[in-house]
C-alpha cells in the first residue's frame, strides 16, 4: 500500500447520495477508504431553543416536525415525557392506537429505506416497484389522520383521532397485500446475484464495535445484537404484545436490508394483534396546561433506532430545556468506523446503510477534531461573520 | 456516320450527375443521416418508454403521441440551454469529444446493411472497422471527462476506460464467430449468408449472449453504468457538460444504442433481409427494436455492479466463455 497518494475528498455537503446536507471529509488511497472525518451542522434548525419558547400543547407539533419520516416517534416520545412529569398514564385504547401508529410508521419508513438502499446501488426497478407499494400504508394514514406524512395523531394525555369501524378492515386488507410483497422483496434482495455482489460483506461492523459505539436500531441489530426498546423497556402497550426482535449476525450492508425487510413483517404481525385485542374506551384523558416541576428522560424505538428525549420543567405552561438525542446521531460514529477500509464506490450504500436523517440531527456546535475542541457561537459571532463575509 | 460526341457527354453527364445526388440522398438523407438521427430519437423514446413500463411508470406522456417526441423536444431544449465551460477545463477537447461522440456512431453506421444486403458503404473487414470505432467512442469519452478536470469526471473517464479493457476482448472474439461461419469480414457478407441459411443467433447462441451482456457495458447501461454511477459520483464523465455539448452526447448515446442493436441484429438476428413481401427495412426496424427492449429489460434487471467485480467478472468468465464459443465454431459447432 501506497503512503504519498492518500488524497483529501470532500464527500458533501452537496452529492446525489446525500439527500440533506451533511460532510464527510475522506482520505482516500486508490479506491480504498482510509478515514472519514464527519462534520455535521448544516441542517441546524434550532429546534430545541424552539421548545423552550413555546407551550407544551404546542410543542407537541414542533416535536413532530423534528423529522419528515419518524414523526410519531418523536411525538409518542414528546408526550411520553410530557406524561410522566404529570403523572398521568394515556387510555388503554389510546395506547394501542399508539403502537398502530408507530408501526405503521416503521412500515413506512423501512420500505422508502430500502427504495433508497436499490437507489443508491444503481437497481432502480426495485426502487420504483417499493416505492410504488408504500403507498399502500401513507394511504392508511391519510384514511387514519388526514394525512399522508404528519399525523399528528398523539396528544399529551391519549390521541387525538380514533381506528375502528370501516377503516380497520382497510387497514387489514393493506397489510394483507403489503406482507405478499415484502415477502417477495424479502426474497429478491436475498436471491438477486448484484444485490448480494454490492450488499455482503460490505460496511462491516463488529458486534464488539456496535456496542462500543453505541450503535442504535437496525444498525445494531445487523451486527447480531438483540437490542430494541420495544422489548427491553417496553412503552405504550408493547408489553401486551407479543413479538420478535429480529437480528442478523451478518455485520454488513445485507443484514441491515434483511433485519429491515423482517422487521417490517413483524410490525404487520404486531398491527394485527393490536387491532383484534384493542379495548375499547375513552382515547384521551383531560390534562392540566401547567406541567410540575421536574426533569425526565424518555425514550422510543423509532424506525431508525433508540431515540431519547430529555425535558426540564420549571412549573410553567413552557419547558425550560429540551433535548432530543435523534439515532442517527447515535450511528455516526459506527458509521464512520464502516467506511473505513471500504471502497469509494460502496460509500453510498453504507452511508445509506445507517438510515441517516441529518436533519433530525444537526445540533449547532463547532468541533475542531484537530485541535479536539468545541465551541459554541453566540448570535453576535455569527452576525459579525455573515455580515462582514 | 461519326459519333455524336456532343451528345453522348451530354448524356454520361446527366447520368452522373443523377447518380451523385442519388448516393448524396442516400447518405444524407435516407438511409444515411437524417433517417440514422430520427432512429436514434426513436430508439431513446422505446427504450424510455419501454423501461418506464417495466418500472410501473408512466415515462415520455406528454409531448406527441405516447410522449414519442420527448427525445426531440430534450434535444432541442438542450440546445438552447447556457453552455458552460469550466475555468480549469481544456477547451478545445472539451469542445470536439461532444463532436466526435456524435460523428463517430453516426459514420460507423453507413456501413450497417439498411435498406437490403448491401450497405452505403461496404468492404471487406468492416467489422473490424465497426470494432475499433467503438474502442474510438470510449476513447472519446476518456477525453471527454479528462479534459473537464472535475473530480466526478475524472473518475468517470477512469472508470470508463478500465470498463473498456473488460469487455473489449470478448467482444472482439465473439464477433468474429459470424464472420468465421459467414467466411468473411464484411458485415454485409455475414448478413446475405444469414439470408440463404439460418440466424446465427440459433447456430451461437453463447456469442449471441455474450455479445449482448459487452454491448451493455459499452453503452454504460446498467449493470454496467459504473462511469456514470449517479449515486457515486453524480453524472461522471458527463458532469461538466451543459447546453449544445450535453445535447451532442445524448444525441451521440442514442447512435450508440442503434449502432449497438444493428450490429447485434446484423450479427446474429439476420439483420434487413428479404421476407415475403416485407421490404427489408421493416424487417431491420423490427429487428433492431426487439434489440432494444432486450437491452432496456435487461438494464431493469439488475443493480450496478462495483468496477473491480465487473473487471474480474469479464476476464473471468465472459473471456472463457467467449474462447469456448469460438473452439465450438471451429470444432464445426455453430459455422
Amino acid at each position: 500500500m501506497s503512503h504519498g497518494s492518500i488524497i483529501k475528498v470532500p464527500f458533501g455537503p452537496q452529492h446525489p447520495a446525500l439527500k440533506e446536507p451533511e460532510n464527510f471529509l475522506l482520505e482516500v488511497d486508490g479506491e480504498t477508504v482510509v478515514d472519514v472525518k464527519p462534520r455535521l451542522g448544516y441542517n441546524h434548525r434550532g429546534m430545541e431553543k424552539a421548545f423552550e419558547l413555546k407551550t407544551y400543547i404546542q410543542n407537541i407539533y414542533l416535536a413532530e416536525r423534528i423529522c419528515g419520516i419518524c414523526s410519531d416517534a418523536h411525538t409518542t416520545c414528546y408526550t411520553q415525557a410530557i406524561e410522566e412529569l404529570l403523572g398521568v398514564e394515556p387510555p388503554p385504547r389510546a395506547r394501542y392506537i399508539r403502537v398502530i401508529i408507530a408501526e405503521l410508521e416503521r412500515i413506512q419508513s423501512h420500505t422508502l429505506w430500502v427504495g433508497l438502499a436499490a437507489h443508491e446501488i444503481g437497481f432502480s426497478t426495485l426502487f420504483m416497484y417499493v416505492w410504488r407499494d408504500r403507498e399502500t400504508v401513507l394511504d392508511m394514514f391519510e384514511m387514519i389522520s388526514g394525512n399522508r406524512i404528519h399525523y399528528a395523531m398523539n396528544t399529551i394525555g391519549g390521541v387525538r383521532r380514533d381506528i375502528r369501524g370501516d377503516i380497520v378492515s382497510k387497514i387489514v386488507k393493506g397489510l394483507d397485500f403489503l406482507e405478499q410483497r415484502l415477502e417477495y422483496y424479502l426474497d429478491t434482495v436475498q436471491t438477486e446475484q448484484t444485490i448480494l455482489k454490492r450488499a455482503a460483506g460490505v460496511g462491516i461492523l463488529r458486534p464488539k464495535d456496535a456496542v462500543s459505539l453505541c450503535a442504535v436500531g437496525p444498525t445494531l441489530r445487523a451486527s447480531g445484537i438483540r437490542n430494541d426498546v420495544r422489548s427491553d423497556d417496553p412503552y405504550v402497550a408493547y408489553d401486551e404484545i407479543p413479538f420478535n426482535v429480529v437480528a442478523h449476525d451478518g455485520c454488513d450492508v445485507l443484514s441491515r436490508m434483511l433485519v429491515r425487510c423482517e422487521e417490517t413483517l413483524e410490525s404487520i404481525k404486531i398491527i394485527r394483534y393490536a387491532l383484534d385485542s384493542m379495548p375499547d374506551g375513552i382515547i384521551v384523558v383531560k390534562v392540566p396546561k401547567k406541567i410540575p416541576r421536574g426533569e425526565v428522560v424518555s425514550r422510543v424505538e423509532a424506525p431508525r433506532g433508540e431515540l431519547i428525549h430529555y425535558a426540564k420543567s420549571n412549573g410553567t405552561a413552557k419547558p425550560e430545556r429540551y433535548k432530543v438525542r435523534s439515532p442517527t446521531l447515535a450511528n455516526i460514529p459506527a458509521l464512520c468506523k464502516m467506511l473505513r477500509g471500504g471502497y469509494v464506490a460502496d460509500i453510498p450504500i453504507v452511508l445509506a446503510g445507517i438510515d441517516p436523517c441529518f436533519s433530525c440531527m444537526d445540533r449547532m456546535a463547532f468541533v475542531d477534531i484537530r485541535k479536539n475542541e468545541k465551541w459554541v457561537w453566540t448570535m453576535q459571532q455569527l452576525r459579525r461573520k455573515y455580515t462582514k463575509g | 456516320m461519326g459519333l455524336d460526341y456532343a451528345a453522348v457527354e451530354k448524356e454520361v453527364h446527366k447520368r452522373m450527375t443523377t447518380e451523385t445526388i442519388a448516393s448524396l440522398l442516400s447518405i444524407l438523407v435516407f438511409p444515411g443521416a437524417i433517417f440514422l438521427l430520427a432512429l436514434a430519437f426513436f430508439y431513446e423514446w422505446v427504450d424510455r418508454k419501454f423501461f418506464a413500463r417495466l418500472q410501473n411508470r408512466y415515462g415520455p406522456l406528454h409531448t406527441g403521441p405516447h410522449g414519442i417526441l420527448q427525445p426531440i423536444a430534450d434535444f432541442l431544449k438542450l440546445l438552447s440551454k447556457e453552455d458552460i465551460s469550466p475555468h480549469a477545463s481544456d477547451r478545445l477537447v472539451l469542445t470536439l469529444a461532444p463532436i466526435f461522440y456524435v460523428a463517430l456512431p453516426l459514420s460507423t453506421l453507413f456501413v450497417i446493411p439498411i435498406l437490403s444486403y448491401a450497405s452505403l458503404i461496404r468492404f471487406e473487414g468492416d467489422l473490424i472497422f465497426v470494432l475499433f470505432m467503438f474502442t474510438l467512442v470510449t476513447i472519446t469519452v476518456f477525453l471527454a471527462g479528462w479534459s473537464s478536470t472535475s473530480r466526478f469526471s475524472t473518475i468517470g473517464s477512469v472508470r470508463a476506460t478500465l470498463q473498456m479493457l473488460g469487455y473489449e476482448i470478448p467482444m472482439g472474439l465473439v464477433a468474429v464467430g459470424p464472420a468465421i461461419a459467414a467466411g468473411s469480414l464484411s458485415i454485409s457478407r455475414i448478413v446475405e449468408w444469414q439470408s440463404l441459411r439460418f440466424w446465427l443467433v440459433l447456430l451461437q447462441p453463447l456469442g449471441f449472449a455474450i455479445l449482448t451482456v459487452c454491448l451493455l457495458a459499452e453503452l454504460q447501461f446498467v449493470p454496467f453504468d459504473i462511469p456514470e454511477a449517479e449515486t457515486e459520483i453524480v453524472a461522471g464523465w458527463r458532469t461538466e457538460f451543459t447546453g449544445r455539448k450535453l445535447a451532442l452526447l445524448r444525441l451521440g448515446k442514442d447512435l450508440e444504442l442503434v449502432l449497438a442493436s444493428a450490429l447485434m441484429a446484423s450479427l446474429y438476428l439476420g439483420g434487413s433481409q428479404h421476407f415475403w413481401l416485407i421490404p427489408p427495412i421493416a424487417i431491420f426496424l423490427m429487428k433492431t427494436t426487439f434489440v432494444v427492449m432486450l437491452l432496456s429489460l435487461l438494464r431493469s434487471a439488475f443493480a450496478r455492479f462495483r468496477i473491480d467485480q465487473m473487471l474480474s467478472g469479464m476476464w473471468k468468465y465472459l473471456l472463457p466463455l467467449a474462447t469456448l464459443q469460438i473452439i465450438l465454431i471451429q470444432l464445426g459447432f455453430g459455422g
